[in-house]
């Protein structure tokens, strides 16, 4: 395992830092539940919140049936972590002080600030682990590093380990879109885009910048590959 | 900046006294930087297509394509107007060094050292500053200009707005009201003009509830989805959309613009990404706020979805 982000001082209260061996174990678990989606055709990603050996969350991405685009895994298990915590009336800080999030994707600069800020400022989720990178969202380095960042107001730093079965997570998510993409998104080579444009001129008009028309529309290099694996990083949407 | 509420009260409901101000790109907001190249005076004006093939050849402007080979200079004094052409960057001549630059090309005064931009301009300020030093292409987006000058919004637009910072503001104000952070928040679609959904922060029910988070799932509510559970806070409330809207909806919130009073942070910027807001307008800026203060997260290039954003709304 490699470790990408420090936390920029140790945290006050005592740090614990789980072993490789547990670390390798439940991330092996992380892998099981993204292997299971895949099978289901659900977004292969898996997501599991740990506290002193136990599942206190487990998330799967639930954007499609609650057609809120932040229904990320990591934000489902949170949910979870909650519930779990009022249910065997455990103080929710405590427990985060003391519980790791694996995933197998690096999450996306989302879920990557709210680890920061769940509960306090000062009382956090303080290791995230995660398989392969995210080059298009990743909140843990790939595109923006929330975890060691410094917000003042809203949140803390917190530890990154990564690697675990990284081109297995890729190889994964590459079979999922493949197959098809689960939102209707279209997959367009530029030559494309600018055919499919011109035809929705009419409906540009009232905007000018055309992202307004063309949110919903991801383009690739090329139309007929699928996304392009890059240094165990995987280029999604 | 004040708190949105307390300006309120001064000079209500006029939407002159505020413009909306763009939140652009670091590149777009970035000085003109300037590089030292080596320049020379045509000396016969009719060599000068000859020697731009001859130096384009010898010195090609590697990343300078922006600028103009050639430029003329004003006609002063007991001087006609003449000509200057580019030689190469100063950085490309061994130790800097006029005396080593032999340029082999006929036709030439004596060379001398001019500054350059660097970068192509983006906006009309960076093209107006960088045509002082010397002449360059500029591909100008009329509405960045626009927007830049603050003139982006008609005053029949304005007013618009503003009702709907009004309705945020009120929101905002509900919520402080049940000791909520004060942050209100209204997505509009701008097409229909209607109010898809208003909403407050919420983090007495949950800790991730921030304003934008509530209106996004407000507004998958109004589409049939939705996840939270908002029945205590009667502030916050979705208008379902039409199944004919909806059929013509391709994704989530494409289309639609979201009032705030405050900047958000970096969790509801990138949640207003995935969601594929249209455009986001809001009031007062915030220390960790990620549109604009401490990240433009709607400038990332690397993500999939980008949109315009407008500060100092009210
Ligand atoms: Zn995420
Ligand atoms: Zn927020």
């Amino acid at each position: 395992l490699r470790e990408v982000a420090m936390t920029a001082e140790e945290k006050f209260k005592a740090v614990f830092s789980p072993t490789d061996e547990e670390v390798a174990k439940w991330m092996d678990c992380a892998f099981e539940m993204a292997k299971e989606a895949l099978n289901n055709g659900e977004v292969p990603v898996g997501c599991l919140l740990v506290y002193k050996d136990k599942v206190v969350g487990k998330g799967r991405n639930e954007v499609n049936e609650t057609k809120n685009a932040t229904r990320h895994a990591e934000m489902v298990a949170l949910d979870q972590l909650l519930d779990w915590c009022r249910l065997g009336n455990q103080d929710a800080r405590s427990v985060c002080e003391q519980t790791v999030l694996y995933v197998t994707v690096e999450p996306c600069i989302m879920c990557a600030a709210c680890v920061c800020f769940f509960l306090d400022r000062a009382a956090d989720i303080p290791l995230v682990a995660y398989g392969c990178g995210n080059e298009r969202f990743g909140g843990c380095g790939s595109v923006l590093d929330v975890s060691s960042a410094e917000l003042t107001r809203t949140g803390n730093s917190y530890k990154c380990v990564m690697g675990h079965r990284a081109n297995e997570a890729v190889e994964m998510l590459k079979t999922f879109y493949k197959q098809e993409n689960p939102n209707g998104h279209v997959w367009m080579s530029p030559q494309r885009k600018r055919r499919w444009l011109k035809k929705r001129k009419h409906t540009l008009v009232r905007f000018q910048n055309e992202h307004r028309r063309i949110g919903d529309v991801t383009f690739w290099k090329s139309e007929t590959t699928a996304p392009v694996k890059m240094n165990n990083t995987f280029l999604f949407f | 900046m004040e708190p949105a509420s307390k300006r309120r009260k001064g000079a209500a409901c006029d939407p002159d006294s505020w413009t909306p101000y763009p939140v652009l790109s670091d590149e777009q907001m970035h000085a003109v930087e300037l590089v030292d190249v080596f320049a020379a005076p045509v000396l016969d004006k009719r060599a000068t297509s000859r020697l731009i093939g001859e130096l384009n050849n010898r010195y090609p402007l590697t990343g300078l394509q922006h600028v103009k080979r050639v430029r003329s200079t004003k006609a002063e004094e007991g001087r006609p107007h003449s000509l200057e052409i580019l030689l190469c960057p100063v950085s490309k001549v061994p130790n800097s060094d006029l005396g080593s630059l032999s340029i082999g090309c006929d036709g030439l005064g004596k060379p001398f050292v001019v500054k350059i931009p660097v970068r192509p301009a983006l906006t009309r300020p960076q093209f107006e500053l960088a045509s002082k030093h010397w002449p360059t292409s500029f591909h100008e987006d009329k509405q960045v200009t626009d927007a830049l000058r603050g003139e982006s919004f008609s005053p029949a637009q304005k007013a618009q707005m503003h009702t709907y910072m009004s309705v945020a503001l009120s929101a905002a104000q509900e919520g402080k009201a049940l000791r909520l952070e004060a942050v209100g928040a209204v997505v509009v679609d701008p097409i229909s003009e209607r109010i898809v959904a208003v909403g407050h922060d919420c983090r007495g029910r949950h800790p991730l509830y921030h304003a934008v988070m509530v209106c996004i799932d407000l507004v998958a509510q109004g589409q049939g989805g939705g996840h939270y559970r908002l029945d205590t806070y009667p502030a916050c409330r979705s208008i379902p959309t039409s199944v004919s809207e909806l059929a013509q909806k391709p994704y989530i919130c494409t289309g639609y613009d979201l009032y705030v009073t405050r900047e958000p942070c970096v969790m509801c910027a990138m949640a207003l990404v995935h969601s594929r807001i249209g455009r986001v307008f809001y009031g007062s800026t915030f220390a960790d706020g990620a549109l604009g203060t401490k990240y433009k997260i709607h400038t990332l290039r690397n993500l999939n979805h980008h949109f315009e954003v407008y500060k100092g709304v009210m």
